[in-house]
């Protein structure tokens, strides 16, 4: 498409040059793109105000005469933003140009890598270019889309190095949780596996990577994010959740490019909860360094009287627990071609050490994407990814646990005794835990695909790609034994020590045939028909070897293990699909396509596993056909209705025996499969309906682009959990329906563009709503995650028709209800005094009733980008904002349990509570928020937070919204003229800051954490999560 | 149609390295790889043996704490207290036992397989007993078979019928001489293939269900009678499992105690009774269940308090169970029923039948027997056999003392609540739980959340001082 463009200009240009009269004055230069540093032929370059023009050759130089030193050089080319250039005194002036993201004009990759202009799409499609990724250095490809995407929930679930992001487009739409609700991944034309996989002991809770972060960042030349069913329909039912189309870079023809990008940063936590740093170790006020309790005790000065080796101030034992962590990534990239082939390779290193000591991630890449010309007719190429990534990952939840029973009477960094054994005065230390109980994980993985293009006749274009992803996940676990020294206190979790070996192999062979064949009749029409087939088929193998109780104690061998158990896990999956589309334009403002896809898939029965399903689009660029006013540019609306069928989950049709493992070695038993399935289940439907409008104005400067969706799924196709008097644990059924509404609003801006500076703003903006419509008959509610609070303020996660996913139920306070007046069973009215027992204390409603406390879910998420660019000099900002969703802070449990929070400090004060009694008067009495006996003689027990305020979840279940300064970078690119006489082509430093500022009112760490691995759709929870970092990152380019 | 796909794939795969002998084959991926669809019947009944041992635990790892062998080390424990508790993780384990059980049942009619016919209707009465003794009315007559994701509760009557007609027929496979299959002697986990040792079990089981009526008019001591002379004849005949993936799971609770995961702490009621505080004997079988406090005394917790020191609760100044035991070892089998305790059933039975005599010969022996399982050294043994207020003689013999030795033998076995509903807690010094959550003695659990909201069928529950049919 660009290449004949290009040829078009330059045809156009040279006409257009030569009728031109003689000029005064020569000036010669050369045009480069800003990104890889090449000559750019075909460039316009034209004198302002005149019809003077000339076009860029193929290594991009150009000569053009001037009137005068005033004139003003225009340079121009589709997909870069327009330079102009005052000629001055200047005889040679070369010129840069940076690719324009929002060029209206510009072309956007869609589904099964068919490109097409974007004004012809009929349906919401978001780019996010090479730039914009790198810009802040993240070593995950999602987390630099973050902020970026309207429609996208993108999370990290922690800040450990490697650990999973998770990407949400436009909602939950599955009522099985378990179901993942990721958008499909493609990588060049290739499906890619983006899975986490928890496959391991303990794994769920040590961050493993989502697989995208096997990828590098440099390699990226442009993600598009495919969000509604229209616009995934050829993909078929594996994109029901959306598709992020990845394209990576390639190489360009003429001269030899090389690249390098080289980034070396530090990072901290970025938050930490609030402590209380007066009351020491002990229980009911009573001092003993050796107590379990760790805050339980009497105040610091108190102490020190009863035990002068107490220090004088409390250790912030969360603080003093996590150290600096440090990144480095090396990237090295050479490309170039001639008229035959052109090829990119690239080299990329990453070494990132986390702030949880004993965390690291390492990552290794190699590319190569060559491409080959063999002929007009006939071209192909191949590109092959290979990367290596793991690292050591510890369990975040036990470290902040053990942390919360840490008293920080104690250094907590003073780990480990000169025997090697753990350092305590009684508990576990978690950095002890941290450097022994270890998981390391070692992914070796292949991406790679040749492609073959044919066309035969001028309007037919055959295209066959065949793609391989294949990995194998090697992890082991390991910890020491006792050593059996003297007065050896054993940490917990290392038992008599272990070694655990678990290997993953996963396949996926991917072959996709497009043919495309043009036609224009009329002298209006012009019509693209595209047939294609693709097929999907994935090999996932697991086994894993568990050998307890070490010998020889730190010998991690499973000949060393007395007892071994067996892991073994294997899944098959076959997919298949016919697809065609048509599109058909009507004097190029009007867009039609339609597609439809059959699908055939594995995990349904014969008689119901092919189904077909259609979508509909139309784009009109009204701005093209109606007379519009002058300030109004390119404009379109959209409308698009889709279908998408979805099968079932892996073997939801098949049922038999399992291997029972509750046995020793030696032992073998089968019994019932966990799950019943349904040999008629048939495939589940989601239709889906938007409308978009697009407007640009005022010479492109301003504009928006404006989405509403729809989507309605029927008929799901669920493992619901059943009674267990039904001999299962879950049965798959077709049941119950989920809807999904919300908008997308994209506004860009340049409120400031002149020679020097310019300043370009972008807000997104989107918002979803969720509500289960109806689940099985018959059936209330369906739980389907919980995590424990202390005595029964253990949260649950539930759907109940009516309400939206994302609810988080539990225990709350009684609220007073007059005599006649109905309380509603589950919203909580906290308008309503709380009632205060006799006790004086606030009294928990029974526990049989469990109300809405909140939900996970946003109200809405919004990024608001601003570029600043004077000269050589950038400043990028990115600030993002998810409003309106609660987690529980299971942390802030522990906190109240344990005494730490900062709020505790109140424990020796008199309050009296505010509410009424049971009779509906106000409450008046005055009690002791301590524990023991209390100053008015009264015995409080194990006292009011251990009593009472832990016990009821309404405390724990926080508002988690967050505003944050995700980016600001600051970058120069270093004056060319400086590169003149050596081999430098171009060079640019930058500083970047991640995470640099967060309002939240969220009292634990960073609420974007999440206590479930990337993937979940379970995101209610962030208590003892992996803390986010705030990075400092300096990143210097350098072009040869 | 598929005949087109069929061409066309094969036509545009040429190059693709993918085996595609026919396309129908090709996605027939049903058969779960994960899964196999008929395991032998040996290695069914190896894992129905084990959930079989494993569930009597877990039952009693709850109504320990109601006859007051255990108490929670935390005050106003649910379980401890009478609270409305979610039992959901034990009656899933029974279910899911059941439907093993079930599908051993099934393969082994069609198999013509007596024996494990015969074995699995054992374990099944066992199982349909451990959940209607909890629970009262539960699903049966539709569960497991596939039949209704809802089954519907079957009464509790019904169930005892039931689970006495099941070991009637289990005893008749066990008699047959055909069976097609014969015991894996490997897999047995419980009885290791001995046939005849299985059908003494079944006696057992049998005496315990017509004993466990005594409160009705249909009680008939000589069928219990006949059925406790048809079980075991020693300990060498004890129903017991003891293979564990890592260790007998009450000693997992005792090294969790140890971990200072607190739990299975001796209930100052049973310890009252052993170290001499409520008797005046010290029982010797004390030091071979627990180990004594830090100051060298066995210290019981009461129930509902927690920890009442004087230390906190994380020094050892009370008694837990112990993996010195040979009851909660490592290694330590679960006793689903024994000798021992079928002489207390005998006692019972003649007894209320009037023979004294033979009442309190089966009351010695019972005695005895549960100490030579303890390991008891005989001179202690005899010693406490010949305290006074031991061997009372025939004429002295009274319930109250039937019941008090035999809540030793049944120590952390759920047969010992079923006892104590029977004998309505009137064991000397037995009180409310402090904090207790209802009035009087607790007689049966709620319905378990995880069954009641996934099948509509399960009853409200009622307060949990409401006694089951056999208890009224």
């Amino acid at each position: 498409m660009k290449n004949t463009f290009t040829l078009i200009m330059l045809f156009l240009l040279t006409c257009w040059s030569t009728s031109v009269a003689a000029q005064q004055r020569e000036v010669s230069g050369r045009v480069t793109a800003a990104d890889t540093g090449t000559g750019m032929p075909g460039v316009s370059v034209a004198v302002k105000g005149t019809t003077t023009g000339v076009a860029t050759d193929t290594d991009g130089n150009y000569q053009i005469r001037v009137p005068d030193n005033n004139a003003i050089l225009v340079f121009r080319f589709l997909g870069y933003q327009t330079r102009e250039v005052p000629v001055g005194g200047q005889s040679t002036i070369n010129v840069s140009l940076a690719t324009d993201a929002k060029q209206l004009g510009e072309v956007m990759v869609t589904a099964m890598g068919i490109t097409r202009e974007k004004k012809a799409l009929g349906y919401a499609a978001q780019g996010v270019e090479s730039q914009e990724l790198v810009q802040h250095r993240q070593p995950n490809v999602l987390n630099a889309m973050q902020g970026k995407v309207a429609g996208a929930v993108i999370s990290s679930t922690g800040g450990a190095p490697g650990q999973g992001t998770s990407i949400q487009i436009r909602g939950i739409n599955s009522i099985d949780p378990t179901r993942p609700s990721q958008p499909l991944f493609v990588i060049d034309g290739v499906l890619m596996d983006n899975s986490t996989s928890t496959f391991g002991q303990s794994a769920e809770l040590r961050g493993m990577s989502n697989r995208l972060a096997d990828i590098n960042p440099d390699d990226i030349e442009s993600i598009n994010v495919l969000k509604g069913g229209a616009a995934t329909a050829l993909y078929g039912l594996r994109g029901a959740n959306g598709v992020v189309v990845i394209t990576t870079k390639r190489g360009q023809q003429g001269a030899l490019s090389v690249n390098f990008t080289s980034t070396a940063g530090i990072e901290e936590v970025n938050k930490f909860p609030d402590v209380q740093d007066k009351y020491t170790q002990g229980y009911r006020g009573v001092y003993d360094p050796a107590s379990f309790w760790p805050s339980w005790g009497p105040t610091v000065e108190a102490a020190r009287q009863i035990d002068p080796t107490h220090p004088a101030e409390l250790y912030n034992h969360f603080r003093d627990a996590y150290e600096t962590g440090n990144q480095f990534r090396n990237s090295l990239s050479v490309s170039g071609g001639n008229e035959t082939i052109t090829f990119l390779s690239s080299l990329s290193h990453l070494k990132h050490e986390g702030v949880l000591p004993f965390t690291d991630f390492e990552n290794f890449s190699a590319r190569l994407n060559t491409d080959v010309k063999l002929s007009e007719k006939f071209k192909t190429g191949a590109n092959f990814n290979y990367s290596k990534s793991g690292g050591k990952r510890y369990n975040a939840d036990r470290f902040n646990e053990s942390l919360s029973y840490w008293s920080p009477r104690w250094d907590v960094r003073d780990f480990r005794k000169p025997d090697g054994t753990m350092q305590t005065y009684r508990n576990n230390n978690p950095i002890y835990g941290a450097a022994t109980n270890q998981m390391e994980d070692d992914v070796n993985r292949f991406i790679g695909s040749v492609h073959f293009g044919y066309a035969p006749l001028k309007w037919l274009d055959l295209n066959y790609r065949v793609g391989v992803d294949s990995y194998t996940d090697d992890r082991t676990r390991t910890a020491p034994g006792p050593r059996g020294l003297a007065g050896e206190q054993v940490y917990e979790d290392n038992g008599q020590g272990f070694v655990y070996e678990y290997t993953t192999k996963f396949r996926s062979v991917n072959s996709t045939f497009v043919a495309t064949a043009n036609s224009s009749f009329g002298e209006n029409f012009n019509a693209t028909f595209r047939l294609g087939h693709e097929l999907y088929d994935e090999n996932i193998n697991s086994f894993g070897v568990e050998g307890n109780e070490l010998t020889v104690f730190d010998y991690f061998d499973l000949r060393n293990a007395k007892q071994l158990n067996a892991r073994d896990d294997q899944s098959k999956y076959r997919l298949m699909g016919f697809f065609g589309e048509a599109s058909v334009d009507y004097r190029n403002f009007l867009f039609l396509t339609l597609t439809g896809r059959n699908d055939i898939t594995s995990t349904l029965r014969e008689d119901n596993n092919s189904f077909f399903y259609p979508s509909a689009s139309l784009s009109y660029v009204f701005s093209e056909h109606l007379d519009l006013p002058s300030f109004i540019n390119q404009s379109k609306l959209r409308l698009s209705y889709a279908q998408i069928g979805k099968d079932a989950p892996r073997y939801s049709t098949s049922f038999g025996f399992s291997p029972y493992s509750g046995f020793p070695t030696g032992f073998t038993g089968f019994t019932r499969s966990a799950l019943l399935g349904d040999v008629n289940l048939r495939p589940e439907f989601t239709d889906t309906y938007e409308a978009g409008l697009e407007m640009s104005f005022l010479d492109d400067r301003l504009g928006f682009d404006f989405t509403y969706y729809y989507s309605l799924s029927k008929d799901q196709i669920i493992p619901i959990d059943v009674a267990a008097s039904t001999g299962y644990v879950r049965a798959a059924v077709n049941s119950g329906s989920m809807r999904n509404r919300g908008v997308e609003i994209i506004l860009n801006a340049t409120p400031v563009r002149s020679q020097d500076f310019s300043w370009d703003s972008k807000i997104i903006f989107s918002a979803n709503r969720n509500k289960i419509v109806s689940i099985r008959e018959g059936l209330e509610e369906i739980p389907y995650a919980a995590q424990f609070g202390y005595v029964g303020s253990t949260v649950t996660m539930k759907l109940i028709p009516g309400q939206p996913y994302g609810n988080i139920y539990g225990s709350h306070w009684q609220r007073y209800y007059g005599p006649g007046e109905e309380e509603d069973p589950l919203f909580l009215d906290k308008d309503r005094p709380i009632v205060i027992g006799a006790n004086g204390f606030p009294v928990r409603a029974p526990l049989s009733s469990q109300k809405i406390l909140g939900n996970s879910q946003p109200d809405w998420i919004g990024g608001f980008t601003n570029t600043f660019t004077y000269k050589n000099l950038s400043l990028t900002s990115l600030l993002d904002a998810r409003v309106g969703h609660e987690k529980y802070n299971q942390m802030g449990n522990f906190f109240a349990a344990f005494g730490i929070a900062e709020y505790t400090e109140d424990r020796e004060d008199f309050r009296v509570f505010e509410g009424v009694l049971a009779d509906g008067t106000p409450n008046t009495k005055q009690v002791w928020l301590g524990q023991g006996m209390g100053p008015d003689g009264v015995d409080y027990g194990d006292g009011y937070y251990r009593r009472f305020f832990r016990g009821v979840s309404e405390n724990f279940v926080e508002d988690a919204s967050w505003v944050r300064l995700r980016s600001l970078t600051l970058s120069y690119n270093l004056p060319s003229r400086w590169f003149e006489n050596n081999f430098i082509r171009s060079s640019s430093v930058s500083l970047t800051g991640n995470n640099l500022w967060l309002s939240t009112d969220f009292s634990g760490y960073d609420p974007e954490n999440s206590s479930t691995p990337s993937g979940s759709n379970v995101d209610g929870f962030a208590g003892f999560t992996y803390p986010a970092v705030r990075s400092y990152l300096f990143t210097l380019n350098v072009g040869f | 149609m598929r005949k087109i796909y069929r061409y066309a794939m094969a036509f545009m795969l040429m190059g693709a390295s993918l085996c595609l002998q026919s396309c129908e084959d090709y996605f027939d991926l049903n058969e779960n790889p994960n899964l196999v669809s008929s395991p032998p019947l040996r290695a069914m009944l190896s894992t129905a043996t084990h959930k079989t041992g494993l569930n009597s635990q877990r039952v009693a790892a709850t109504t320990s704490f109601f006859v007051q062998y255990v108490a929670s080390p935390v005050a106003g424990n649910g379980t401890d207290t009478y609270q409305v508790t979610d039992y959901t993780s034990t009656w899933d384990a029974l279910y899911l036992a059941m439907a093993d059980i079930y599908d051993m049942k099934q393969k082994g009619i069609e198999e013509g397989a007596s024996d494990y016919v015969g074995v699995a209707n054992i374990m099944m009465s066992y199982h349909l007993s451990l959940v209607s003794d909890l629970w009262g009315d539960a699903p049966y007559s539709q569960a497991f078979d596939n039949s209704t994701l809802t089954p519907a509760f079957d009464s509790q009557q019904d169930l005892y019928a039931e689970s006495l007609r099941l070991l009637d027929q289990g005893i008749a496979e066990l008699n047959k001489t055909d069976s097609k299959v014969a015991l894996s002697a490997d897999n047995d986990l419980i009885h290791g293939g001995d046939k005849s040792k299985w059908i003494k079990t079944a006696n057992a089981f049998k005496a315990r269900l017509l004993n466990k009526i005594s409160k009705q008019s249909s009680y008939n001591p000589a069928a219990v009678l006949t059925a406790v002379e048809n079980s075991y004849q020693s300990n060498a005949d004890d129903a017991e499992m003891k293979v564990f993936a890592n260790r007998n799971p009450w000693a997992q609770i005792a090294l969790n105690n140890q971990n200072l995961v607190l739990g299975g702490w001796l209930s100052r009621q049973l310890v009252n009774q052993l170290n001499g505080t409520t008797y005046g004997v010290v029982d010797p079988r004390l030091t071979r269940i627990t180990d004594p406090t830090v100051t060298g005394t066995f210290v019981g917790t009461p129930n509902g308090t927690g920890n009442v020191g004087p230390a906190n609760n994380t020094v050892r100044d009370e008694v837990y169970i112990s993996r010195n035991s040979p009851l909660t070892g490592d290694l330590s089998p679960i006793i689903i029923a024994s000798y021992a305790e079928m002489k207390f059933i005998e006692a019972e039975a003649a007894f209320r039948a009037g023979n004294r005599d033979r009442a309190y010969t089966a009351y010695l022996t019972g005695i005895r027997a549960h100490m030579d399982k303890l390991g008891v050294p005989p001179n202690e043994r005899d010693a406490y056999l010949n305290n006074p207020a031991v061997a009372v003689g025939a004429a002295n013999l009274t319930l109250a003392l039937i019941f008090k030795e035999k809540y030793v033998v049944t120590y952390l076995n759920p047969e010992a609540w079923n006892d104590a509903r029977r004998f309505d807690y009137q064991y000397a010094g037995f009180t409310l739980p402090v904090g207790a959550d209802l009035p009087t003695f607790i007689r049966r659990v709620a319905y378990p959340q995880g069954e009641s909201s996934k099948n509509p069928n399960t009853p409200n529950s009622p307060v949990l001082s409401d006694k089951l049919w056999w208890d009224r």
